[in-house]
């Protein structure tokens, strides 16, 4: 509130500079409120113990004696204005008593008793405006009375909203912050913690590290879902990727150029070649590229590891005849496997559309 | 003499890996972690090749191309990043980067990278040829500079081996080529890259993610 950092101004001051003061807190013409005052002093001299009132509350805010003035100021300009005395003498016990109330902390809660009593020295100065008979008395004294409670309650009720919002915004910070703490919980924080404990071992630490970003990136990302949706190739790829860097401890990089709807055949058969490539040929990455046309989808799965003669693989190598060549054949397609001992194997699947 | 590299990027531990992993193959001069701290530090140190992130605080890769190129033109910008809207890795190779790389990338590879990128050739990862091929798929003829909007079937094939994980020398045995033939056919996709008039280009990178 404006009148509460009320001061006296030294800037253009005549007297004391409350008129300046005044002027300026309220921002208007300091001349303007110069005149009332000299108005209100016309007014059995109301307008004089009012600056000095005035004077006295901005060089001790809030002192009873202050206070007092400012009362006695008050009840002069009612006379002045031609209210009967017991009714000005009702309105100064109410404001005294507001006073009184409003000081010790401006609220219902205020323990202090003095609070108690100025509601008292309220309630008894409206109960003497009420009694005072006079008609427009009468009619105001009900509004009086409706004010003098909204006065009372009114900061009570203010502050209680303040709160309420700072509490919900307060619980709505609190309740992100467990939300992002609680994901942090359970994924980053327990991956590191098995990271450390497995700290001997690369490939562990890689293949962990390598979920972490892949469910962190899914999370942050989540506009372009990661998991697969059932209705494209490379997404149905990708998770099969996933699942193989995790058994296996390598990486897989798919790139891609065109999507189709996912194949069962095309897609066990490169999961396959997948997990060959992470078992056999001692290689930390694996790069998977898919290719979709209007003809035909290719999938070519590459590493540069160990390879093995084609032509003299072990019967063991049961993997590539049946899971690989004889799955894609079924289904129409061709599957190619080239491999070069010392320089790496490429699998290449194909299948029309 | 060593290449003299510059790298932009925004977090502390991911540069010191980098300089670690370079270790004496190239000549680390500077390191910088904004668009604004980057500017006049290239522009005072004229690297042969800066390594840019993608995404800094205050802006994007392209900001620093744009703000150097025509007072440097000497000096060749390898993007890297870690993840990334396809639309700013396209927006940071039409800037006039000569490559992008993934972060995941090998210290040795990432070092021939730096050296490709500082003798004037291109570098493109697997899934940055992937999505060259994908924006330029056939099928769409336009009538203007037809030349810089399609691919030429050998620069496809050596696109598609890229994709599938091929180094240069892997693709140059297969194709019964030269090794500096490869670089060429890269060179010339991605001045397409950067010239094309293809709306695929933004099309595409708006509507994928390459992460």
């Amino acid at each position: 509130m404006r009148l509460r950092s009320f001061r006296t101004s030294a800037d253009g001051r005549a007297l004391a500079g409350v008129c300046a003061g005044i002027a300026e807190a309220l921002s208007v013409d300091v001349s303007l409120v110069r005149l009332i005052f000299a108005l209100l002093a016309l007014a059995g001299g109301a307008g004089i113990v009012l600056y000095l009132a005035l004077w006295a509350w901005s060089r001790a805010q809030g002192t009873w004696w202050a206070v007092l003035l400012l009362l006695v100021a008050g009840a002069l300009l009612l006379s002045a204005v031609g209210l009967s005395h017991r009714a000005v003498g009702g309105i100064v016990l109410v404001a005294a008593g507001l006073t009184l109330a409003w000081r010790q902390g401006g609220s219902f809660r205020a323990e202090a008793p003095l609070s108690y009593a100025g509601m008292a020295l309220a309630g008894i100065g409206a109960i003497v405006l009420l009694a005072q008979g006079s008609a427009p008395s009468r009619l105001l004294a009900p509004g009086a009375v409706a004010g003098a409670l909204l006065l009372i309650a009114g900061p009570w009720l203010w502050r209680l909203a303040l709160e309420r919002d700072a509490e919900r915004a307060t619980r709505i910070r609190t309740e992100e912050r467990a939300d992002v703490a609680g994901r942090v919980h359970d994924s980053v924080l327990q991956t590191l913690a098995l990271i450390q404990r497995h700290a001997s071992e690369p490939r562990r630490v890689a293949s962990l590290a390598r979920r972490q970003e892949r469910e962190l990136r899914g999370w942050l990302y989540a506009d372009r879902p990661l998991g697969d949706d059932g209705s494209s190739l490379v997404a149905a790829l990708s998770t099969a990727a996933a699942d193989v860097e995790e058994l296996h401890g390598v990486r897989v990089e798919i790139a891609s150029a065109g999507d189709a709807p996912p194949d069962n055949a095309l897609l066990l058969a490169a999961r396959e070649a997948m997990t060959n490539a992470a078992k056999f040929a001692g290689v930390e990455e694996i790069d998977v590229y898919v290719e979709a046309s209007e003809h035909e989808t290719a999938v070519f799965v590459r590493d540069r590891g160990v390879g093995f003669d084609v032509a003299t693989a072990p019967e063991g190598r049961q993997g590539i005849r049946e899971s690989i060549k004889g799955r894609l054949e079924r289904a129409g397609g061709t599957a190619v496997v080239t491999s070069v001992p010392g320089e790496g194997t490429e699998v290449e699947l194909r299948l029309p559309r | 003499m060593k290449t003299r590299v510059l790298l932009v990027d925004d977090h502390g531990l991911f540069l010191a890996g980098v300089r670690a992993e370079l270790g004496d193959s190239v000549e680390v001069v500077g390191e910088a972690g904004t668009v604004a701290d980057a500017v006049p530090l290239i522009k005072e140190l004229d690297p042969d090749v800066v390594l840019l992130d993608v995404h800094l605080p205050d802006g994007s890769g392209d900001a620093i191309i744009n703000a150097v190129a025509a007072e440097r033109p000497g000096v060749k910008f390898l993007a890297l990043s870690v993840s990334d809207a396809a639309e700013d890795v396209i927006a940071v190779i039409r800037a006039g980067a000569r490559g992008y790389v993934t972060k995941t990338i090998a210290a040795d590879e990432l070092a021939a990278a730096i050296e490709r990128v500082a003798h004037g050739d291109a570098v493109f990862s697997p899934r940055l040829a992937g999505f060259v091929l994908d924006a330029f798929r056939a099928g769409e003829t336009v009538a203007s500079d037809a030349e810089l909007n399609e691919l030429t079937p050998r620069e496809r094939e050596v696109l598609q081996l890229i994709a599938r994980g091929y180094m240069y020398k892997e693709i140059a045995a297969r194709l019964h080529l030269s090794v500096k033939t490869i670089e060429s056919h890269v060179s010339s996709v991605l001045r397409k890259l950067q010239l094309s008039t293809r709306h695929e280009l933004t099309r595409w990178a708006t509507e994928h993610r390459l992460v």
